[in-house]
């Protein structure tokens, strides 16, 4: 009985942390795809927005009609400003920090000017939830991983299944492995470090992008200033979590997401503490989802200084270290 | 040589010049070439603000007399360059050791909030509480930055992530204060904390500024003359040129750096007194701080962690601020200047690059390497 | 395979190349056969590694052409190098650390499969390495082998490619005697099969035991190319210095008290394994003791353990009969120990910051220099400018930053300043690696002289002649243990050379 109650208030967390979370899933997603072949792009947060701002005006000004198309259009405007930061940082060298951050507040800037006037418009345009047809109903106590709109298992399923493959399973994936490790012996055998770079920080952009097409197409559904609220943060925290590998970021945005539907979950119900009441609890949990991010990243570093080292989890030895052939 | 660099290369061969790489960067260039980066900036966001219709050079000339036009503006600019001064200065000190503090927001606001805790709960003389506000503002500013320091200093966690978060959490916490447990219930439209009743004397001749003006300068000649005339900041600057070599010559490197991003924390939190204890500003709200420790960021950036660089820079970033709060009646939103702040930041590392090449005559260039190459060689010759 | 052997398999005509205005290779004629093993030798800064770069498609060169078997080239990158069938394996391996031998081998390899296993890769491995006559384990990670194992991974790799063109950079410098005869059969092998070999090398006696031909370059300028044999070694030497030098190092015979004892040390190195078993050493006052091995041995931990940079697991450490096991950077250095570190760039100085801040970094805490919280400019200032003046370091002022100094000068700058803060002792770790001939020599008379002055030297190097040109006993480290300890007097050249490769006396005998 207790063991039920338990069950299903921890699959009804879930439930509603799948959607929470699916933006920082993509936009993880985005950040590895970068980080693996050497380019830390920390303008995730400002990726977000403009993915997010160039989907409603998809669908409030140019008429957009299938949620599809409008978040293809948000990708694309990511994607420019991946391709920005990426000349920047890749053909000029520039810092990758500096620039990052400078994405972070233009794409900040940028999209809260350009939603300036249609600030809290709802969106009609939406997602259609995947109906599992029958098989399951809305009760049942598994309907928290269904009745998602379908770029939740892009996100979750999709993604992680197709980057491990390539990374782990493809010669691409070596290739792109090398370039991050160590760019020099990629370039000694052929592999064009430049275009590897640019190639991979355009596509992350793009799919944090689709992260921030997602939040204003499906969750909130309506644009709102600084839409990302710090989830394009949480993402690239999220990537440190799970030690640039695709499946553990599922558990790291899940774990993130949880915290955000434990608030929302608390605020709902009125939920209250002996010594804290409803309001003051619920300021409390909007605290937690960062809190639980910073302990997360702090994990596995401690788990290496501890002596349980995991080789794996090391950052690409490349990192936001820029790479220049005739430079030793 | 970079593909772009090659495409330069290439459209220059038709010239008589040429692309050269510099062996070394030496700091005035590169200095620079930042200003020239960050003014390179402007002018692409004066283009782009004439291709949206707007007329670049009204904007720019309204800017400037609403800012020097009027006593008004100018001690705008200084209200709102001493808390961007401030986390400025820490994020200043932290990179003489390339560590990038971008948690100086957060670290304002818990020094602010500290102070407003110590402001409404103490009775005393003015003088004496706004002491005591100023060390708890000091205190929760390095308190904030602790986990992350200790992570960097001991467990070579990256830092930008760890303090980043915290300013969320940070952000979190004020609002709880303003609309949670330090709420004024009196106040009815917006909601903030209650009103500390102490403010800061006012600069002679001032409407508005105080004597917190002087903090910032005072930081600035401090941490200067710390640089140039003891061994902490020589240890500093050895540590951020070279880790291992400052381990090579016996310095606790782990230990500094956890010391010196204290005092950054520390820092960026007494500016959030010194913000809190101007007339007028004296409670917190969600909107307390505006960004100051991102707009401190760039200042940092742009005088590349010189300190006296930094409060020029520092009152530049303040001008725009000011003019940007100015013209939003002007049918610009506050949004654009974080979209222009963007642009800056961009071009300031465009032109950190730029220090490191050069254009040189064809014909000379060779004479001079020719001649480099004797001068290297020569002396050697003779030497044996 | 091979091309028309009637014409050259490589050419390059009027090459030069200059890096931030100082020219690196100036007019390069130069020519390689089929089926010849050709020797480029140098100096270090000779422009030996330049002009191969150039070959292998790393660097563009401002000038010249590049023929390959009869057609004039372009390379833009390595791959087109490598199409055109010219692989290079650089004196720092281009081997991805993490990965196995076999995903190495088959990175950026158009033949390799789109999907691949653990299991494909490691059989299609195991197959090149039959056909090639070389072998490693395919499925150990880079990090896991031998130096000598990784080099062969790196020619394995070009050779997978179908290189005919094979461009060897300072290929024995890691490698033991046994290993490097090991890489002289292979070389020899390839060029009967047809292929080209340019082996890059400074050390004479290796030319003239692999090499069919040889091109000497100087400053950029290429001086002779011509068939090995009937070339003495004097006459390259000549060649590649412009001069004949001598330095006379007389050897002494010195008893008296310790100044150094190290009693039954082990260390662990970074990666946690034992890098220095139960090491006994003894350096006397007014002696060079050289440490002969090839680099990877524990000669890098046995220098930071005595300058206190790394703890012992067990063992103690005296200077002058006072333990220093558990003293600090700074206290070791107090009482008189100076240290040229292995890694210069990397360790002895920081070239962000000013010569003059440099010049101190050993000392600046010394009462010279600081009182109290105050660094005294004007002091360090002034000493900088002794330091840059008695060293004899090309500056333009003391305030310019230390990466504007050639390597030459860095060396000499570092070594002066070491040798000045060592009363007592001074541990040179490979003070003259990469350095030209006259630098090096400055640099050892500096050492020399300091010995003369009745300091011990305790001198690393992994270039065997250099130390049985300088000590006056010499141990020989193998494995982080001490093989034997001889008077310059007794030392066996070849003996030596054993005892560096892990053979044991008895089987040297």
């Amino acid at each position: 009985m207790i063991l039920a109650i338990i069950e299903n208030a921890f699959l009804s967390l879930i439930g509603s942390a799948i959607p929470a979370s699916a933006v920082v899933m993509l936009a993880a997603t985005g950040a590895m795809l970068g980080e693996r072949v050497g380019v830390l792009n920390l303008g995730q947060e400002g990726l977000i927005g403009i993915g997010a701002v160039y989907s409603v005006i998809a669908v409030l000004s140019w008429g957009v009609e299938s949620p599809w198309l409008a978040m293809l259009i948000g990708m694309m405007a990511a994607a420019v400003a991946g391709l920005i930061f990426a000349v920047c940082v890749v053909a000029f060298r520039a810092s990758q920090v500096l620039v990052g951050l400078a994405l972070a507040l233009g794409g900040i800037g940028l999209s809260n000017q350009l939603g300036v006037n249609r600030n809290g418009t709802p969106i009609q345009t939406l997602f259609r939830e995947v109906n599992p047809g029958g098989v399951l109903d809305n009760n049942d106590a598994l309907s928290a991983f269904f009745f998602h709109d379908p770029v939740v298992y892009i996100a979750y399923v999709g993604l992680p299944v197709v980057l491990y493959f390539v990374l782990f399973r493809t010669r691409h994936g070596m290739n792109m492995k090398a370039v991050g490790e160590n760019p020099a012996a990629a370039d000694a055998v052929g592999v064009s470090v430049t275009g590897w770079r640019i190639f991979y920080s355009v596509l992350g952009a793009a799919l944090t992008g689709a992260g921030g097409a997602y939040m204003v197409l499906s969750f909130t559904p309506t644009w709102s200033p600084d839409i990302a609220r710090g989830r394009g943060w949480v993402a690239l925290a999220v990537v440190i979590f799970a030690g640039w590998r695709p499946g553990w970021a599922v558990a790291g945005a899940l774990l993130y997401g949880s915290m955000i539907s434990l608030d929302t979950t608390a605020q709902a119900r009125g939920w209250g503490l002996p010594f804290m009441g409803a309001s003051d609890l619920s300021f409390f949990l909007s605290m937690l989802p960062y809190v639980v991010t910073l302990v997360a990243i702090l994990i596995p570093a401690g788990a290496v200084k501890l002596g349980r080292r995991v080789r794996s989890t090391a950052a690409p030895a490349a990192l936001a270290i820029p790479y220049s052939r005739e430079e030793r | 040589m970079t593909p772009l660099a090659s495409i330069a290369s290439a459209v220059l061969s038709v010239t008589p010049w040429r692309l050269e790489r510099r062996l070394e960067v030496d700091a005035k260039r590169a200095a620079l070439t930042r200003i020239g980066g960050a003014v390179g900036a402007m002018v692409v966001v004066g283009i782009l603000l004439l291709l949206t219709g707007r007329n670049a050079f009204l904007i720019f000339w309204q800017a400037l007399d609403a800012i020097f036009g009027r006593q008004r503006g100018i001690e705008g600019v200084a209200l709102r360059g001493i808390p961007i001064l401030m986390t400025a200065l820490g994020v200043a000190l932290s990179l003489r050791m390339k560590v990038w503090n971008i948690g100086s927001d957060g670290q304002f606001l818990m020094g602010a909030l500290a102070a407003v805790g110590v402001g409404i709960h103490m009775d005393g003389p003015g003088w004496l509480v706004l002491i005591l506000m100023a060390a708890a503002a000091t205190l929760a500013g390095a308190a904030w930055i602790l986990v992350p320091a200790l992570a960097r200093a001991y467990w070579d966690v990256n830092e930008i992530i760890t303090t980043l978060l915290l300013n969320f959490v940070a952000l979190q916490l004020v609002t709880w204060s303003a609309l949670g447990f330090w709420r004024d219930k009196e106040a009815a439209v917006i909601q903030s904390t209650r009103e500390v009743p102490f403010t800061l004397p006012g600069l002679p001749g001032a409407n508005s500024v105080t004597i917190a003006l002087l903090v910032p300068l005072a930081i600035a000649a401090v941490l200067w003359w710390v640089f140039r005339s003891t061994s902490i900041g020589y240890e500093i600057d050895i540590i951020g040129g070279n880790p291992r070599a400052a381990g090579f010559a016996g310095i606790a490197v782990r230990r500094r750096i956890l010391i010196v991003m204290l005092f950054t924390g520390a820092i960026a939190g007494l500016g959030g007194m010194l913000q809190l204890s101007a007339p007028g500003a004296q409670a917190m709200n969600a909107g307390f701080s505006a960004q100051f420790g991102l707009s401190g960021f760039i200042v940092a950036a742009l005088a590349g962690a010189a300190f006296w660089g930094v409060i020029g820079g520092g009152l530049f970033i303040a001008s725009m601020f000011y003019a940007g709060i100015v013209l939003q009646t002007k049918g610009l939103s506050v949004y654009i200047i974080f979209a222009i702040y963007g642009v800056i930041l961009t071009g300031i590392a465009l032109g950190e690059i730029a220090a490191r090449y050069r254009v040189v005559r064809r014909d000379s260039a060779d004479e001079s390497g020719t001649a480099a190459g004797q001068a290297a060689s020569a002396p050697q010759g003779a030497g044996s | 395979m091979t091309g028309d052997s009637a014409r050259p398999a490589v050419e390059t005509r009027g090459i030069s190349k200059a890096f931030g205005g100082v020219a690196a290779l100036d007019a390069v004629d130069f020519e390689v056969r089929w089926s010849e093993v050709h020797a480029l030798v140098g100096e270090n800064g000779a422009g030996k590694t330049t002009l191969c770069n150039i070959l292998a498609g790393i660097y563009r060169a401002d000038a010249g052409q590049v023929i390959v078997d009869g057609t004039e080239r372009d390379f833009r990158s390595p791959a087109h190098a490598i199409d055109a069938g010219i692989g290079m394996v650089h004196q720092h391996f281009r081997l991805v650390e993490p990965m196995t031998v076999a995903e190495n081998i088959h990175l950026g390899w158009p033949e390799t499969p789109g999907v691949v296993s653990q299991r494909t890769l490691n059989e299609r491995t195991e197959q090149f390495m039959g056909e090639m006559g070389l072998r490693v384990d395919p499925t150990a990670k880079i990090w896991q082998l031998s130096v000598g194992e990784q080099q062969r991974v790196e020619i394995l790799r070009v050779l997978a490619r179908g290189a005919r063109v094979l461009i060897l950079d300072e290929p024995t410098a890691v490698l033991t005697a046994k290993e490097a005869e090991d890489l002289f059969a292979v070389v020899r092998e390839l060029a009967a099969g047809g292929l080209s070999v340019i082996f890059i090398t400074h050390k004479l006696r290796e030319v003239l035991a692999v090499s069919d031909r040889l091109t000497v370059l100087r400053h950029g300028i290429r001086e002779i190319t011509r068939p090995t044999e009937g070339a003495t070694a004097s006459e390259i030497a000549r060649l590649m210095t412009g001069e004949e030098r001598v330095l006379n190092v007389e050897h002494r015979v010195v008893t008296g008290d310790p100044a150094l004892e190290l009693r039954g040390v082990s260390a662990l190195n970074d990666r946690g394994i034992t890098a220095l078993h139960d090491v006994d050493l003894t350096v006397r006052s007014g002696e060079i003791l050289g440490i002969a091995g090839v680099s990877g041995n524990g000669q890098t931990e046995l220098a930071e353990v005595i300058c206190a940079l790394r703890g012992l697991e067990s063992g103690a450490i005296t200077v002058d009969g006072a333990d220093i096991t558990s003293m600090s950077v700074r206290a070791v250095t107090d009482i008189g120990v100076g240290h040229i570190p292995e890694d210069r760039i990397g360790m002895g100085m920081v070239l962000s910051a000013p010569v003059k801040d440099n010049a101190v970094l050993h000392s600046y805490w010394t009462e010279q220099f600081s009182q109290g919280l105050n660094l005294n400019r004007q002091s360090v200032i002034d000493f900088a400018k002794k330091l840059v003046e008695t060293a004899r370091v090309q500056t333009r002022s003391v305030f310019a930053t230390a990466g504007q100094l050639s390597g030459g000068n860095q060396q000499r700058l570092v070594a002066r300043r070491e040798a000045l803060a060592a009363d007592r002792l001074l541990v040179a770790a490979h003070p003259t690696r990469g350095l030209d001939v006259n630098a090096a020599q400055e640099v050892r008379s500096t050492i020399l002289d300091k010995r003369d002055s009745g300091c011990a030297v305790l001198l690393i190097s992994d270039d065997l002649d250099e130390v049985l040109l300088m000590s006056d006993r010499i141990a020989v480290i193998y494995e982080g243990r001490i093989m034997g300890v001889f008077d310059a007097a007794d030392a066996d050249r070849e003996h030596i050379g054993l005892l560096m490769g892990g053979h044991s006396i008895t089987e040297a005998a």
